[in-house]
């Protein structure tokens, strides 16, 4: 488009042409990449799948089955996986429920009813939470968190709870001393995660167009109607994705996790009991494993954790859409 | 358009040359030690091997890597840096990277020799590649409590036996006023609290858990839960268990907990001034945990060694031995090295910290047990026995 003037026929050959704008060598370095990162996820995969191989045979789906009666004794050969998962279910879950309105209501306050000289600061604060190391929570919890306030929230947890029927089982109690409980793990995780899901849930808030706000306000509606009634459900699918995102961080947490559950392997399924998760099994036992077994079924849980973050991103894809469906604009996180 | 142009060349120019700064890198590395291989094919001819190899070699020309057991890592990275001082012109690697992983590594060949604290399995030694255990250390392993109830300054220890222990790991005996724990401790009888027993055990996988199962296993057929490296412990499933990452994570468990105990390292829970229980031996002895009640538990079992130079030494008979204790070995082909100047080189240095006097200075002071006599000359008669290329090594 540049010119008409005459070029020497030899400057058109095509290999020159594909170059000559810089669009291809572009085209083709982005799609390396993305190329790359596909591969990297499959790669693992696979990995695991293979590594797996003798242990899937093996132990079958037993290896994954809920079970009351769990044996994992690499020294006998048994290998059940159930109290990992349900370790790392109970404890991501719980974190979420405790996280998610904590960092609704911080977002909220930051984007809508943070006075200017405030705003700077406490997004610092909350974005160096997440900076911290995660090994770093699990020291201070150990000496910190868990004794003065896991022990405590706990015991009022047991007292309250423990003795309705069904929901009761969450909460049987008593709490070990020391703090060291699924509880102590899912607490540390929803400090870790809060900051995820509070920056997230803030830029939706403050992606959403001023005339939304304004159309609430203009229709009577009160701050607080505002925020609940108009803000809320228009940034649904964005406040969702955010959990999505803090989940998946709980999800996969060793450090700080490995340091306060106690990693025992109990019969209960209370949340103030000790528990274990899949990828602090992974973390205590693999560098020294017992058996070629006890190294396969370590692999196994990897892929059941694998898996478990695909099947959960796919869900989470799914409640994005669905709810982007709804609302009037394509916000996204 | 020129403009894009320019970028994406810019952008290919320095992912090459990230690309060849990673190559250059790597290679110093590993170039100390190619022109040796060159060399040892012209040792022999010019002068006795052990001579030229001595005087004619550079300064940490001769890299020698180990990696595997954590165990022994404080004591092989003491030695390392000590024998830097013997012979200069060896550079000596020691990786912490677990027994699995040490064992692992010297089968696959990555490093020269390996740490371990478990024993090869019967596939690994059958897997044809020579390899041959050497203990070179012993450990002991201790009971420490936490209970707020006694004065540590005015009250004797704790003592347990055998038996105690492993009812306390099974969960059979869930109370510290337990008839069994009131029984060995006459003293201690007004004080001890009828309150649960927290049990605190290693949650990784470690030489350590394995020791103390092999103790349990030996002190009573009640102890069903096996001996490994990681095994399950019935006082999990009955809700009183707890288990901690590392010495560290055991000792900060048992601390925070009261009414706890757990097992450490006999080094760790010295170095940390950790209180920790005396116990009653076979022989019906009480004894506390020293180097020299676990030599004497080293010279019970000195001729019970495999083949393999392996031995539980858990539970000895003698009236002064310790009973909860085992060896930590160092991992070397017998017949298959072939660069024979850093295989004399890793034999010396094997022979060194097993016989110098500042070697078992360094490790004890760290709370390791050195080898007696009785051993010392059986893991030194099979040293003798390495071979590289068909010759004999020194040991010197």
């Amino acid at each position: 488009m540049q010119s008409t003037k005459a070029i020497p026929r030899s400057s058109y050959s095509p290999l020159r042409r594909a170059f000559k704008h810089g669009d291809r060598p572009w085209q083709g370095l982005i799609v390396l990449v993305s190329i790359l990162v596909l591969l990297l996820v499959l790669g693992i995969g696979w990995k695991l799948w293979q590594g797996s191989a003798q242990a899937r045979s093996a132990l079958g789906w037993k290896f994954i089955l809920p079970t009351l009666d769990a044996n994992w004794n690499p020294a006998l050969d048994q290998f059940q996986a159930w109290p990992f998962i349900y370790g790392t279910l109970i404890t991501s879950l719980a974190a979420i429920v405790l996280a998610v309105p904590i960092s609704l209501g911080v977002a909220v306050f930051l984007a809508e009813l943070c006075p200017a000289w405030l705003r700077l600061p406490l997004n610092w604060m909350v974005e160096l939470l997440a900076a911290i190391p995660s090994v770093v929570y699990g020291l201070w919890g150990i000496f910190v968190f868990l004794p003065r306030v896991v022990v405590p929230f706990g015991e009022a947890l047991f007292s309250v709870l423990g003795h309705i029927p069904l929901l009761g089982i969450l909460f049987t109690g008593p709490i070990p001393l020391s703090g060291s409980s699924r509880l102590a793990a899912a607490m540390i995780l929803t400090i870790m995660i809060i900051p995820t899901i509070t920056a997230v849930t803030r830029d939706v808030l403050l992606a959403i167009p001023n005339s939304q706000r304004e159309a609430g306000l203009a229709l009577g509606a009160t701050r607080w109607e505002t925020i609940w009634q108009v803000l809320l459900p228009y940034g649904l699918s964005g406040i969702l994705g955010a959990a999505i995102l803090g989940l998946g961080r709980a999800l996969g947490e060793t450090m700080a996790v490995t340091m306060v559950i106690g990693n025992s392997i109990e019969s209960s399924p209370s949340l103030l009991k000790p528990g274990y998760t899949m990828a602090s099994i992974i973390a205590n036992e693999f560098s020294e494993t017992v058996s070629g077994l006890h190294t396969q079924a370590l692999i196994e849980i990897g892929l059941v954790l694998f898996a478990m973050t695909l099947i959960l991103n796919l869900f989470a894809r799914l409640l994005v859409w669905r709810a982007a469906r709804r609302t009037p604009q394509e916000v996204r996180a | 358009m020129n403009k894009k142009l320019s970028v994406s060349m810019f952008v290919l120019i320095v992912a090459a040359m990230l690309l060849s700064a990673c190559g250059t890198a790597a290679t110093p590395t590993a170039a100390p030690v190619v022109p040796l291989t060159g060399n040892d094919s012209s040792v022999p001819t010019s002068a006795p091997a052990s001579a030229a190899t001595a005087t004619a070699l550079p300064a940490g020309s001769v890299t020698i890597n180990g990696a595997g057991s954590t165990f022994q890592q404080p004591a092989m990275s003491q030695w390392a840096y000590g024998y830097s001082y013997v012979d200069p012109s060896v550079a000596i690697n020691y990786q912490g990277t677990g027994s699995g992983a040490g064992k692992t590594a010297i089968l696959n060949g990555t490093v020269d020799f390996a740490g371990s604290d478990s024993v090869l399995t019967d596939a690994e030694i059958a897997s044809g590649k020579d390899l041959q255990m050497f203990p070179i250390l012993a450990g002991a392993e201790v009971i420490t409590y936490n209970l707020p109830e006694l004065d540590a300054t005015k009250d004797p220890a704790l003592i347990l036996d055998g038996n105690t222990l492993v009812g306390i790991y099974n969960a059979t005996i869930t109370k510290w006023n337990d008839p069994a724990i009131l029984g060995l401790n006459p003293q201690l009888a007004s004080k001890l609290p009828a309150k649960q027993i927290t049990v605190v055990h290693r949650s990784d996988g470690s030489g350590t858990t394995e020791i103390f199962t092999n103790a349990l296993t030996s002190f009573s057929s009640a102890w069903t839960a096996g001996h490994g490296t990681t095994v399950q412990w019935p006082v999990d499933k009955a809700g009183n268990g707890i288990g901690g990452k590392g010495n560290q994570g055991v000792a900060a468990a048992v601390q925070n907990t009261p009414d706890s105990l757990g097992y450490v390292e006999y080094a760790f829970a010295v170095s940390n001034k950790l209180p920790f229980a005396q116990m009653v031996n076979q022989a019906g002895q009480t004894v506390t945990a020293t180097p020299d009640s676990v030599v004497s538990a080293m010279n019970d079992f000195a001729n019970a060694f495999t083949p393999q130079l392996t031995a539980v030494i858990v539970n000895a008979k003698g009236a002064a031995s310790w009973p909860i204790a085992g060896y930590t070995y160092t991992i070397l082909h017998m017949t298959s090295m072939t660069d024979c100047v850093k295989a004399q080189k890793l034999v010396s240095f094997v022979n060194w910290f097993l016989t110098d006097a500042g070697a078992a200075k360094q490790a004890t002071t760290i709370g390791f047990v050195s080898l007696p006599s009785a051993v010392q000359q059986q893991v030194l008669a099979k040293l003798g026995q390495v071979t590289c290329n068909g010759q004999a090594l020194m040991l010197k």
